[in-house]
Protein backbone atom coordinates (compact mmCIF):
# COMPACT_ATOMS: atom_id res chain seq x y z
CA UNK A 1 0.00 0.00 0.00
CA UNK A 2 1.29 3.47 -0.66
CA UNK A 3 1.77 5.86 2.23
CA UNK A 4 -1.33 7.89 1.45
CA UNK A 5 -3.49 4.78 1.36
CA UNK A 6 -2.04 3.63 4.67
CA UNK A 7 -2.83 6.95 6.33
CA UNK A 8 -6.36 6.78 4.93
CA UNK A 9 -6.86 3.26 6.23
CA UNK A 10 -5.71 4.14 9.72
CA UNK A 11 -8.05 7.10 9.78
CA UNK A 12 -10.96 4.87 8.90
CA UNK A 13 -9.74 2.27 11.34
CA UNK A 14 -9.76 4.73 14.17
CA UNK A 15 -13.41 5.45 13.60
CA UNK A 16 -14.82 2.01 14.42
CA UNK A 17 -14.31 -0.29 17.38
CA UNK A 18 -13.08 -3.85 16.98
CA UNK A 19 -15.98 -5.99 15.68
CA UNK A 20 -16.91 -9.43 16.93
CA UNK A 21 -16.56 -11.15 13.60
CA UNK A 22 -12.94 -10.30 12.82
CA UNK A 23 -11.38 -13.16 10.91
CA UNK A 24 -7.84 -14.32 10.39
CA UNK A 25 -7.10 -16.23 7.21
CA UNK A 26 -4.30 -18.72 6.79
CA UNK A 27 -3.63 -21.72 4.54
CA UNK A 28 -5.10 -25.10 5.43
CA UNK A 29 -3.82 -26.25 8.75
CA UNK A 30 -3.72 -29.96 8.25
CA UNK A 31 -2.37 -30.30 4.76
CA UNK A 32 -1.09 -27.11 3.30
CA UNK A 33 0.49 -24.69 5.71
CA UNK A 34 4.26 -24.60 5.95
CA UNK A 35 6.55 -23.84 8.87
CA UNK A 36 7.21 -20.18 8.09
CA UNK A 37 3.57 -19.31 7.41
CA UNK A 38 2.45 -21.20 10.47
CA UNK A 39 4.93 -19.25 12.58
CA UNK A 40 3.75 -15.90 11.24
CA UNK A 41 0.13 -16.86 11.73
CA UNK A 42 0.69 -17.98 15.29
CA UNK A 43 2.55 -14.73 16.03
CA UNK A 44 -0.44 -12.68 14.87
CA UNK A 45 -2.90 -14.82 16.82
CA UNK A 46 -0.80 -14.46 19.95
CA UNK A 47 -0.56 -10.71 19.52
CA UNK A 48 -4.33 -10.37 19.16
CA UNK A 49 -4.91 -12.53 22.21
CA UNK A 50 -2.45 -10.44 24.18
CA UNK A 51 -4.46 -7.37 23.22
CA UNK A 52 -7.63 -9.16 24.23
CA UNK A 53 -9.17 -8.88 20.77
CA UNK A 54 -11.32 -11.78 19.56
CA UNK A 55 -10.55 -13.23 16.17
CA UNK A 56 -11.82 -16.29 14.31
CA UNK A 57 -9.29 -18.39 12.48
CA UNK A 58 -10.40 -19.47 9.05
CA UNK A 59 -8.34 -21.81 6.88
CA UNK A 60 -8.52 -21.34 3.15
CA UNK A 61 -6.53 -22.98 0.40
CA UNK A 62 -6.10 -19.73 -1.48
CA UNK A 63 -5.27 -17.55 1.53
CA UNK A 64 -2.00 -16.44 -0.03
CA UNK A 65 -3.79 -15.11 -3.09
CA UNK A 66 -6.48 -13.36 -1.12
CA UNK A 67 -3.92 -11.45 0.89
CA UNK A 68 -3.28 -7.85 -0.22
CA UNK A 69 0.49 -8.25 -0.02
CA UNK A 70 0.78 -11.89 -1.00
CA UNK A 71 1.81 -12.94 2.47
CA UNK A 72 -0.14 -14.78 5.11
CA UNK A 73 -1.70 -14.35 7.57
CA UNK A 74 -4.09 -11.52 7.01
CA UNK A 75 -7.04 -10.30 9.01
CA UNK A 76 -10.41 -9.14 7.78
CA UNK A 77 -11.81 -6.54 10.16
CA UNK A 78 -14.97 -4.64 9.33
CA UNK A 79 -14.34 -3.73 5.73
CA UNK A 80 -10.57 -3.63 5.84
CA UNK A 81 -7.99 -6.28 5.08
CA UNK A 82 -4.54 -6.05 6.64
CA UNK A 83 -1.71 -8.55 6.26
CA UNK A 84 1.52 -9.25 8.13
CA UNK A 85 2.35 -8.53 11.74
CA UNK A 86 3.83 -5.04 11.24
CA UNK A 87 0.80 -3.47 9.54
CA UNK A 88 -1.55 -5.38 11.87
CA UNK A 89 0.18 -3.88 14.90
CA UNK A 90 -0.24 -0.41 13.42
CA UNK A 91 -3.86 -1.15 12.58
CA UNK A 92 -4.71 -2.23 16.11
CA UNK A 93 -2.88 0.79 17.43
CA UNK A 94 -5.10 3.02 15.30
CA UNK A 95 -8.08 1.28 16.89
CA UNK A 96 -6.71 2.11 20.32
CA UNK A 97 -5.15 -1.19 21.42
CA UNK A 98 -1.40 -1.14 21.79
CA UNK A 99 1.02 -3.23 23.81
CA UNK A 100 4.17 -1.16 23.48
CA UNK A 101 2.89 2.21 24.69
CA UNK A 102 4.65 1.93 28.01
CA UNK A 103 8.08 1.74 26.44
CA UNK A 104 10.33 4.75 26.13
CA UNK A 105 12.17 5.61 22.93
CA UNK A 106 15.30 3.59 23.60
CA UNK A 107 13.28 0.52 24.52
CA UNK A 108 11.12 0.90 21.47
CA UNK A 109 14.27 1.06 19.33
CA UNK A 110 15.46 -2.15 20.98
CA UNK A 111 12.12 -3.84 20.44
CA UNK A 112 12.09 -2.99 16.75
CA UNK A 113 15.70 -4.11 16.41
CA UNK A 114 14.96 -7.49 17.99
CA UNK A 115 11.88 -7.95 15.81
CA UNK A 116 14.06 -7.35 12.77
CA UNK A 117 16.58 -9.84 14.12
CA UNK A 118 13.88 -12.49 14.30
CA UNK A 119 12.66 -11.64 10.82
CA UNK A 120 16.12 -11.44 9.37
CA UNK A 121 17.53 -14.61 10.90
CA UNK A 122 14.81 -16.94 12.07
CA UNK A 123 12.31 -16.38 9.30
CA UNK A 124 14.97 -16.43 6.59
CA UNK A 125 16.44 -19.61 8.07
CA UNK A 126 12.98 -21.21 8.08
CA UNK A 127 12.48 -20.27 4.45
CA UNK A 128 15.93 -21.56 3.57
CA UNK A 129 15.37 -24.90 5.24
CA UNK A 130 11.98 -25.32 3.62
CA UNK A 131 12.86 -24.35 0.09
CA UNK A 132 16.61 -24.36 -0.52
CA UNK A 133 17.35 -27.68 1.17
CA UNK A 134 16.54 -30.17 -1.57
CA UNK A 135 15.52 -33.02 0.67
CA UNK A 136 13.07 -30.98 2.73
CA UNK A 137 11.72 -29.27 -0.36
CA UNK A 138 11.01 -32.55 -2.10
CA UNK A 139 9.63 -34.43 0.88
CA UNK A 140 7.66 -31.76 2.65
CA UNK A 141 7.44 -28.28 1.19
CA UNK A 142 6.43 -28.91 -2.39
CA UNK A 143 3.85 -31.61 -1.69
CA UNK A 144 2.27 -29.60 1.11
CA UNK A 145 2.28 -26.26 -0.69
CA UNK A 146 0.48 -27.61 -3.73
CA UNK A 147 -1.76 -30.05 -1.90
CA UNK A 148 -5.16 -28.49 -2.79
CA UNK A 149 -4.42 -28.34 -6.48
CA UNK A 150 -4.59 -31.02 -9.13
CA UNK A 151 -1.99 -31.98 -11.67
CA UNK A 152 -0.33 -30.17 -13.46
CA UNK A 153 -1.07 -27.00 -11.50
CA UNK A 154 0.43 -28.38 -8.33
CA UNK A 155 3.81 -28.88 -9.95
CA UNK A 156 3.79 -25.46 -11.58
CA UNK A 157 2.86 -23.58 -8.41
CA UNK A 158 5.30 -25.47 -6.21
CA UNK A 159 8.24 -24.95 -8.50
CA UNK A 160 7.32 -21.31 -9.03
CA UNK A 161 7.31 -20.66 -5.30
CA UNK A 162 10.57 -22.51 -4.87
CA UNK A 163 12.21 -20.51 -7.65
CA UNK A 164 10.95 -17.27 -6.14
CA UNK A 165 12.32 -18.08 -2.70
CA UNK A 166 15.65 -19.17 -4.12
CA UNK A 167 15.95 -15.91 -6.04
CA UNK A 168 15.35 -14.01 -2.83
CA UNK A 169 17.99 -16.04 -0.98
CA UNK A 170 20.39 -15.30 -3.78
CA UNK A 171 19.72 -11.57 -3.57
CA UNK A 172 20.43 -11.36 0.14
CA UNK A 173 23.47 -13.58 -0.03
CA UNK A 174 22.13 -16.69 1.70
CA UNK A 175 22.45 -18.97 -1.29
CA UNK A 176 26.14 -19.51 -0.57
CA UNK A 177 25.39 -20.92 2.86
CA UNK A 178 25.06 -24.60 3.57
CA UNK A 179 22.64 -26.15 6.04
CA UNK A 180 25.17 -26.28 8.86
CA UNK A 181 25.81 -22.55 8.65
CA UNK A 182 22.08 -21.88 8.68
CA UNK A 183 21.65 -23.97 11.83
CA UNK A 184 24.56 -22.07 13.34
CA UNK A 185 22.84 -18.76 12.53
CA UNK A 186 19.64 -19.98 14.16
CA UNK A 187 21.62 -20.96 17.21
CA UNK A 188 23.23 -17.52 17.44
CA UNK A 189 19.89 -15.83 17.04
CA UNK A 190 18.42 -17.96 19.83
CA UNK A 191 21.41 -17.18 21.99
CA UNK A 192 20.89 -13.45 21.46
CA UNK A 193 17.19 -13.79 22.33
CA UNK A 194 17.99 -15.92 25.34
CA UNK A 195 20.50 -13.40 26.65
CA UNK A 196 18.09 -10.54 26.13
CA UNK A 197 15.30 -12.41 27.91
CA UNK A 198 17.48 -13.46 30.84
CA UNK A 199 15.27 -14.41 33.78
CA UNK A 200 12.47 -11.97 33.03
CA UNK A 201 8.96 -13.22 32.26
CA UNK A 202 8.73 -11.18 29.07
CA UNK A 203 11.26 -9.31 26.97
CA UNK A 204 10.32 -5.97 28.46
CA UNK A 205 9.82 -7.20 31.97
CA UNK A 206 6.25 -7.27 33.15
CA UNK A 207 4.23 -6.53 30.06
CA UNK A 208 4.15 -8.62 26.90
CA UNK A 209 4.75 -6.76 23.66
CA UNK A 210 4.60 -7.64 19.98
CA UNK A 211 8.17 -8.88 20.25
CA UNK A 212 7.03 -11.57 22.68
CA UNK A 213 4.25 -12.55 20.29
CA UNK A 214 6.64 -12.80 17.36
CA UNK A 215 9.27 -14.80 19.22
CA UNK A 216 6.64 -17.14 20.65
CA UNK A 217 5.11 -17.69 17.22
CA UNK A 218 8.39 -18.73 15.68
CA UNK A 219 9.83 -20.75 18.54
CA UNK A 220 6.64 -22.64 19.32
CA UNK A 221 6.19 -23.56 15.68
CA UNK A 222 9.77 -24.72 15.38
CA UNK A 223 9.43 -26.85 18.50
CA UNK A 224 6.17 -28.48 17.50
CA UNK A 225 6.70 -29.08 13.80
CA UNK A 226 8.17 -32.24 12.46
CA UNK A 227 10.66 -31.70 9.70
CA UNK A 228 12.97 -34.18 8.05
CA UNK A 229 15.41 -33.77 10.91
CA UNK A 230 15.05 -32.53 14.46
CA UNK A 231 18.14 -30.40 14.44
CA UNK A 232 16.32 -27.07 14.29
CA UNK A 233 14.19 -27.95 17.29
CA UNK A 234 17.25 -29.17 19.14
CA UNK A 235 18.97 -25.83 18.63
CA UNK A 236 16.05 -24.03 20.23
CA UNK A 237 15.68 -26.57 23.05
CA UNK A 238 19.21 -25.97 24.23
CA UNK A 239 18.11 -22.59 25.67
CA UNK A 240 16.01 -23.37 28.70
CA UNK A 241 14.74 -19.88 29.37
CA UNK A 242 13.29 -19.74 25.86
CA UNK A 243 11.51 -23.06 26.49
CA UNK A 244 10.00 -21.83 29.72
CA UNK A 245 9.04 -18.57 27.97
CA UNK A 246 7.10 -20.56 25.36
CA UNK A 247 5.43 -22.71 28.04
CA UNK A 248 4.41 -19.63 29.97
CA UNK A 249 2.80 -17.90 27.00
CA UNK A 250 1.06 -21.09 25.94
CA UNK A 251 -0.35 -21.53 29.44
CA UNK A 252 -1.41 -17.91 29.78
CA UNK A 253 -2.97 -17.22 26.44
CA UNK A 254 -3.94 -20.50 24.84
CA UNK A 255 -4.78 -23.13 27.42
CA UNK A 256 -7.40 -21.07 29.20
CA UNK A 257 -9.52 -20.79 26.08
CA UNK A 258 -9.80 -24.56 25.58
CA UNK A 259 -10.03 -24.56 21.86
CA UNK A 260 -9.71 -28.11 20.64
CA UNK A 261 -9.26 -27.49 16.97
CA UNK A 262 -6.60 -24.92 17.53
CA UNK A 263 -3.72 -27.17 18.38
CA UNK A 264 -5.08 -30.51 17.26
CA UNK A 265 -2.48 -32.98 16.22
CA UNK A 266 -1.78 -33.48 12.57
CA UNK A 267 0.61 -35.30 10.36
CA UNK A 268 2.81 -32.29 10.35
CA UNK A 269 2.67 -30.81 13.81
CA UNK A 270 2.64 -32.23 17.27
CA UNK A 271 -0.02 -31.03 19.67
CA UNK A 272 1.91 -29.39 22.45
CA UNK A 273 5.38 -28.74 23.67
CA UNK A 274 7.47 -31.78 24.62
CA UNK B 1 54.84 -5.69 19.31
CA UNK B 2 54.64 -9.17 17.75
CA UNK B 3 55.75 -9.87 14.21
CA UNK B 4 53.81 -7.89 11.61
CA UNK B 5 50.59 -9.49 10.44
CA UNK B 6 50.16 -9.92 6.74
CA UNK B 7 46.51 -8.95 6.60
CA UNK B 8 45.57 -7.65 3.23
CA UNK B 9 42.24 -6.08 2.49
CA UNK B 10 40.78 -5.53 -0.94
CA UNK B 11 38.28 -2.71 -1.04
CA UNK B 12 36.96 0.14 -3.10
CA UNK B 13 38.86 3.39 -3.02
CA UNK B 14 37.96 6.54 -1.12
CA UNK B 15 36.50 9.90 -1.94
CA UNK B 16 34.47 12.66 -0.29
CA UNK B 17 36.69 12.57 2.86
CA UNK B 18 36.05 8.87 3.35
CA UNK B 19 38.61 6.06 3.19
CA UNK B 20 36.22 4.10 1.01
CA UNK B 21 32.89 4.84 -0.66
CA UNK B 22 31.63 1.29 -0.33
CA UNK B 23 29.57 0.49 2.76
CA UNK B 24 30.91 -2.99 3.46
CA UNK B 25 34.52 -1.93 2.96
CA UNK B 26 34.02 0.98 5.36
CA UNK B 27 32.63 -1.38 7.99
CA UNK B 28 35.74 -3.57 7.81
CA UNK B 29 38.14 -0.61 7.75
CA UNK B 30 36.47 0.99 10.75
CA UNK B 31 36.47 -2.24 12.75
CA UNK B 32 40.13 -2.82 11.99
CA UNK B 33 40.95 0.64 13.31
CA UNK B 34 38.89 0.10 16.45
CA UNK B 35 40.46 -3.27 17.14
CA UNK B 36 43.96 -2.11 16.33
CA UNK B 37 44.53 -4.49 13.44
CA UNK B 38 47.03 -3.33 10.88
CA UNK B 39 45.65 -3.90 7.42
CA UNK B 40 47.50 -3.50 4.17
CA UNK B 41 44.73 -1.91 2.14
CA UNK B 42 44.70 -2.53 -1.56
CA UNK B 43 42.05 -0.78 -3.55
CA UNK B 44 40.41 -2.52 -6.45
CA UNK B 45 40.01 0.72 -8.40
CA UNK B 46 41.36 0.58 -11.90
CA UNK B 47 41.97 -3.16 -11.73
CA UNK B 48 40.11 -6.06 -13.23
CA UNK B 49 39.08 -7.06 -9.76
CA UNK B 50 36.27 -4.53 -9.89
CA UNK B 51 34.23 -7.12 -11.67
CA UNK B 52 35.83 -10.38 -10.63
CA UNK B 53 36.25 -9.99 -6.89
CA UNK B 54 33.57 -9.68 -4.28
CA UNK B 55 34.59 -6.71 -2.23
CA UNK B 56 35.63 -6.51 0.59
CA UNK B 57 37.99 -9.43 0.75
CA UNK B 58 40.59 -10.25 3.37
CA UNK B 59 43.72 -12.27 2.64
CA UNK B 60 45.69 -13.83 5.42
CA UNK B 61 48.35 -16.50 4.90
CA UNK B 62 46.58 -18.06 1.98
CA UNK B 63 43.00 -18.01 3.24
CA UNK B 64 40.40 -15.65 1.86
CA UNK B 65 37.40 -14.30 3.73
CA UNK B 66 34.56 -12.25 2.24
CA UNK B 67 31.44 -10.60 3.68
CA UNK B 68 31.81 -8.12 6.54
CA UNK B 69 30.36 -10.39 9.26
CA UNK B 70 32.69 -13.23 8.30
CA UNK B 71 35.68 -10.89 8.16
CA UNK B 72 34.85 -9.51 11.60
CA UNK B 73 34.55 -13.04 12.99
CA UNK B 74 37.90 -13.89 11.45
CA UNK B 75 39.56 -10.82 12.97
CA UNK B 76 38.07 -11.69 16.35
CA UNK B 77 39.58 -15.16 16.13
CA UNK B 78 42.94 -13.54 15.42
CA UNK B 79 42.44 -11.77 18.75
CA UNK B 80 41.57 -8.37 17.28
CA UNK B 81 38.44 -8.03 19.32
CA UNK B 82 36.77 -4.67 19.79
CA UNK B 83 33.80 -6.30 21.54
CA UNK B 84 35.82 -7.74 24.37
CA UNK B 85 34.29 -5.61 27.07
CA UNK B 86 30.67 -6.02 26.06
CA UNK B 87 28.27 -7.93 28.28
CA UNK B 88 26.24 -10.79 26.84
CA UNK B 89 23.16 -8.60 26.56
CA UNK B 90 25.11 -5.93 24.71
CA UNK B 91 26.39 -8.55 22.32
CA UNK B 92 22.79 -9.61 21.68
CA UNK B 93 21.82 -5.96 21.16
CA UNK B 94 24.63 -5.66 18.60
CA UNK B 95 23.18 -8.52 16.55
CA UNK B 96 19.70 -7.03 16.75
CA UNK B 97 20.76 -3.55 15.66
CA UNK B 98 22.83 -4.92 12.78
CA UNK B 99 19.73 -6.82 11.62
CA UNK B 100 17.73 -3.58 11.89
CA UNK B 101 20.28 -1.75 9.73
CA UNK B 102 20.22 -4.46 7.11
CA UNK B 103 16.46 -4.75 6.92
CA UNK B 104 15.39 -1.12 7.19
CA UNK B 105 18.24 1.14 6.21
CA UNK B 106 20.10 -0.77 3.54
CA UNK B 107 17.28 -0.90 0.94
CA UNK B 108 16.90 2.87 1.09
CA UNK B 109 20.67 3.37 0.85
CA UNK B 110 20.81 1.13 -2.18
CA UNK B 111 17.92 3.04 -3.69
CA UNK B 112 19.50 6.44 -3.01
CA UNK B 113 22.81 5.56 -4.61
CA UNK B 114 21.91 3.07 -7.32
CA UNK B 115 18.27 3.28 -8.31
CA UNK B 116 17.34 6.93 -7.95
CA UNK B 117 17.82 8.23 -11.49
CA UNK B 118 19.31 11.61 -10.68
CA UNK B 119 21.83 10.35 -8.13
CA UNK B 120 22.83 7.40 -10.25
CA UNK B 121 23.36 9.44 -13.40
CA UNK B 122 25.15 12.36 -11.76
CA UNK B 123 27.14 10.81 -8.96
CA UNK B 124 27.35 7.06 -8.61
CA UNK B 125 27.80 6.00 -12.21
CA UNK B 126 30.43 8.64 -13.06
CA UNK B 127 32.38 7.78 -9.92
CA UNK B 128 32.42 4.06 -10.52
CA UNK B 129 33.01 4.48 -14.22
CA UNK B 130 36.03 6.68 -13.59
CA UNK B 131 37.39 4.19 -11.08
CA UNK B 132 37.16 1.14 -13.29
CA UNK B 133 39.55 0.20 -16.10
CA UNK B 134 38.53 0.13 -19.72
CA UNK B 135 36.43 -1.76 -20.91
CA UNK B 136 34.95 -2.66 -17.54
CA UNK B 137 33.73 0.87 -16.99
CA UNK B 138 30.81 0.05 -19.26
CA UNK B 139 29.71 -2.90 -17.18
CA UNK B 140 30.56 -2.37 -13.54
CA UNK B 141 28.08 0.38 -12.58
CA UNK B 142 25.25 -1.23 -14.53
CA UNK B 143 25.79 -4.57 -12.89
CA UNK B 144 25.87 -3.08 -9.41
CA UNK B 145 22.72 -1.11 -10.14
CA UNK B 146 20.80 -4.12 -11.34
CA UNK B 147 21.95 -6.12 -8.30
CA UNK B 148 20.76 -3.34 -6.02
CA UNK B 149 17.40 -3.08 -7.77
CA UNK B 150 16.78 -6.80 -7.66
CA UNK B 151 17.66 -6.92 -3.98
CA UNK B 152 15.19 -4.17 -3.15
CA UNK B 153 12.43 -5.70 -5.24
CA UNK B 154 12.86 -9.23 -4.02
CA UNK B 155 12.93 -8.35 -0.37
CA UNK B 156 10.41 -5.54 -0.21
CA UNK B 157 8.00 -5.70 -3.12
CA UNK B 158 5.02 -7.97 -3.55
CA UNK B 159 5.78 -10.76 -5.90
CA UNK B 160 5.14 -11.56 -8.68
CA UNK B 161 4.22 -8.06 -9.78
CA UNK B 162 7.48 -6.40 -8.85
CA UNK B 163 7.19 -2.66 -9.16
CA UNK B 164 9.67 -0.22 -7.74
CA UNK B 165 7.36 2.77 -7.39
CA UNK B 166 5.13 1.00 -4.90
CA UNK B 167 7.94 0.28 -2.51
CA UNK B 168 9.81 3.58 -2.76
CA UNK B 169 7.64 5.38 -0.24
CA UNK B 170 7.70 2.45 2.13
CA UNK B 171 11.47 1.94 2.12
CA UNK B 172 12.21 5.61 2.66
CA UNK B 173 9.80 5.92 5.55
CA UNK B 174 11.25 2.78 7.12
CA UNK B 175 14.77 4.12 6.66
CA UNK B 176 13.90 7.44 8.30
CA UNK B 177 12.34 5.57 11.18
CA UNK B 178 15.47 3.45 11.48
CA UNK B 179 17.68 6.54 11.59
CA UNK B 180 15.45 8.04 14.29
CA UNK B 181 15.71 4.82 16.31
CA UNK B 182 19.49 4.84 16.00
CA UNK B 183 19.58 8.46 17.09
CA UNK B 184 17.43 7.69 20.14
CA UNK B 185 19.64 4.77 21.02
CA UNK B 186 22.87 6.78 20.65
CA UNK B 187 21.56 9.67 22.72
CA UNK B 188 24.38 11.83 23.99
CA UNK B 189 27.01 9.14 24.17
CA UNK B 190 30.11 9.13 22.03
CA UNK B 191 29.65 5.56 20.89
CA UNK B 192 26.83 3.07 21.17
CA UNK B 193 28.25 1.20 24.15
CA UNK B 194 30.03 3.86 26.16
CA UNK B 195 33.38 5.41 25.38
CA UNK B 196 35.06 2.77 23.26
CA UNK B 197 33.87 1.86 19.78
CA UNK B 198 32.69 -1.66 18.99
CA UNK B 199 31.56 -3.62 15.97
CA UNK B 200 28.11 -2.02 16.09
CA UNK B 201 29.75 1.39 15.75
CA UNK B 202 31.66 0.06 12.74
CA UNK B 203 28.46 -1.14 11.08
CA UNK B 204 26.54 2.06 11.74
CA UNK B 205 29.48 4.16 10.58
CA UNK B 206 29.83 2.14 7.39
CA UNK B 207 26.17 2.65 6.53
CA UNK B 208 25.70 6.31 7.36
CA UNK B 209 29.07 7.80 6.44
CA UNK B 210 28.56 7.64 2.64
CA UNK B 211 25.12 9.09 3.14
CA UNK B 212 26.47 12.05 5.09
CA UNK B 213 29.49 12.79 2.96
CA UNK B 214 28.44 12.08 -0.61
CA UNK B 215 27.38 15.13 -2.62
CA UNK B 216 24.00 13.75 -3.66
CA UNK B 217 21.91 15.83 -6.07
CA UNK B 218 18.60 14.53 -4.73
CA UNK B 219 18.93 13.26 -1.22
CA UNK B 220 15.81 13.31 0.92
CA UNK B 221 17.31 10.70 3.20
CA UNK B 222 20.48 12.76 3.46
CA UNK B 223 18.48 15.81 4.51
CA UNK B 224 16.75 13.75 7.16
CA UNK B 225 20.05 12.42 8.43
CA UNK B 226 21.60 15.88 8.59
CA UNK B 227 18.91 16.88 11.03
CA UNK B 228 20.00 14.15 13.42
CA UNK B 229 22.94 15.94 14.98
CA UNK B 230 24.21 13.17 17.19
CA UNK B 231 24.60 10.77 14.29
CA UNK B 232 26.52 13.35 12.23
CA UNK B 233 28.69 14.08 15.26
CA UNK B 234 29.28 10.35 15.75
CA UNK B 235 30.39 9.97 12.15
CA UNK B 236 32.70 12.98 12.25
CA UNK B 237 34.22 11.84 15.53
CA UNK B 238 35.17 8.50 14.04
CA UNK B 239 36.56 10.12 10.92
CA UNK B 240 38.63 12.62 12.87
CA UNK B 241 39.89 10.15 15.46
CA UNK B 242 40.59 7.12 13.36
CA UNK B 243 40.91 8.11 9.76
CA UNK B 244 43.17 11.15 9.62
CA UNK B 245 46.82 10.74 8.54
CA UNK B 246 49.62 9.73 10.90
CA UNK B 247 50.91 13.18 11.93
CA UNK B 248 47.59 14.48 13.09
CA UNK B 249 46.65 11.06 14.52
CA UNK B 250 49.34 11.28 17.21
CA UNK B 251 48.06 14.64 18.33
CA UNK B 252 44.48 13.45 18.39
CA UNK B 253 45.13 10.23 20.28
CA UNK B 254 45.61 11.85 23.66
CA UNK B 255 43.05 14.64 23.53
CA UNK B 256 39.38 13.86 24.05
CA UNK B 257 38.33 17.16 22.54
CA UNK B 258 39.64 16.22 19.16
CA UNK B 259 36.62 17.56 17.35
CA UNK B 260 37.53 21.15 18.15
CA UNK B 261 40.93 20.80 16.53
CA UNK B 262 41.18 23.86 14.25
CA UNK B 263 39.82 26.08 17.00
CA UNK B 264 42.29 24.63 19.48
CA UNK B 265 45.20 25.16 17.09
CA UNK B 266 44.44 28.87 16.81
CA UNK B 267 43.94 29.12 20.53
CA UNK B 268 47.27 27.43 21.15
CA UNK B 269 49.09 29.87 18.92
CA UNK B 270 47.41 32.78 20.60
CA UNK B 271 48.26 31.37 24.01
CA UNK B 272 51.90 31.05 23.04
CA UNK B 273 51.99 34.64 21.83
CA UNK B 274 50.37 35.84 25.00
CA UNK B 275 52.80 33.80 27.09
CA UNK B 276 55.78 35.28 25.26
CA UNK B 277 54.43 38.75 25.76
CA UNK B 278 53.85 38.14 29.44
CA UNK B 279 57.43 36.86 29.79
CA UNK B 280 58.71 40.10 28.30
CA UNK B 281 56.44 42.10 30.56
CA UNK B 282 57.74 40.14 33.54
CA UNK B 283 61.31 40.98 32.65
CA UNK B 284 60.44 44.62 32.24
CA UNK B 285 58.58 44.44 35.48
CA UNK B 286 61.62 43.11 37.30
CA UNK B 287 63.62 46.02 36.07
CA UNK B 288 60.91 48.41 37.10
CA UNK B 289 60.45 46.75 40.50
CA UNK B 290 64.00 47.38 41.41
CA UNK B 291 63.24 51.09 41.20
CA UNK B 292 61.92 52.39 44.48
CA UNK B 293 58.85 54.44 43.45
CA UNK B 294 56.58 51.41 42.49
CA UNK B 295 54.42 49.69 45.10
CA UNK B 296 55.14 45.98 45.89
CA UNK B 297 51.54 44.61 45.48
CA UNK B 298 51.65 45.17 41.72
CA UNK B 299 54.13 42.28 41.64
CA UNK B 300 51.51 39.98 43.20
CA UNK B 301 48.75 41.10 40.86
CA UNK B 302 50.73 40.31 37.71
CA UNK B 303 51.44 36.56 38.27
CA UNK B 304 47.84 35.86 39.29
CA UNK B 305 46.59 37.63 36.17
CA UNK B 306 48.98 35.59 34.02
CA UNK B 307 47.99 32.35 35.81
CA UNK B 308 44.30 33.01 35.24
CA UNK B 309 45.06 33.82 31.62
CA UNK B 310 46.85 30.50 31.17
CA UNK B 311 44.07 28.50 32.82
CA UNK B 312 41.37 30.10 30.68
CA UNK B 313 43.10 29.13 27.45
Amino acid sequence: MSLAAEAFVSQIAAAEPWPENATLYQPLKEDQILLSDSASSLAVQTFLRMCGLPVLVSCRANAEYMSPSGKVPFIHVGNQVVSELGPIVQFTKAKGHALSDGLDDVQRAEMKAYMELVNNMLLTAELYIQWCDDYTATEISRPRYSNPYSWPLNHVLAYQKQWEIRRKMNAIGWSGKNLEQVYEDVSQCCQALSQRLGTQPYFFNKQPTELDALVFGHLFTILTTQLTSDELAEKVKSYSNLLSFCHRIEQTYFKEHEREGQFGSSRHSKSSLP
Amino acid sequence: MAEPMELQLLCWGGDWDLPSVHTDSLVVLAYAKFAGAKLAVKSVDWTWRTITASVPQLYYEGSTVTEPTQILNFLRKQSFNADYELTAKQGADTMAYIALLEEKLLPALLHTFWVDAENYANLTRPWFTSHSPFPLNFFVPGRQASLALSRILLTKAESPLLNITEVEGKIYSEAKECLNLLSHRLGNFRFFFGDTPTSLDAFVFGHIAPLIKAPLPSGQLQKHLNQLDNLCQFCNTILKNYFTDATTEKRLDCSPTATHDPVDANLQKLTQLVNKESNLIEKMDDNLRSSPQHRPHRHEAKPSAMASERSST
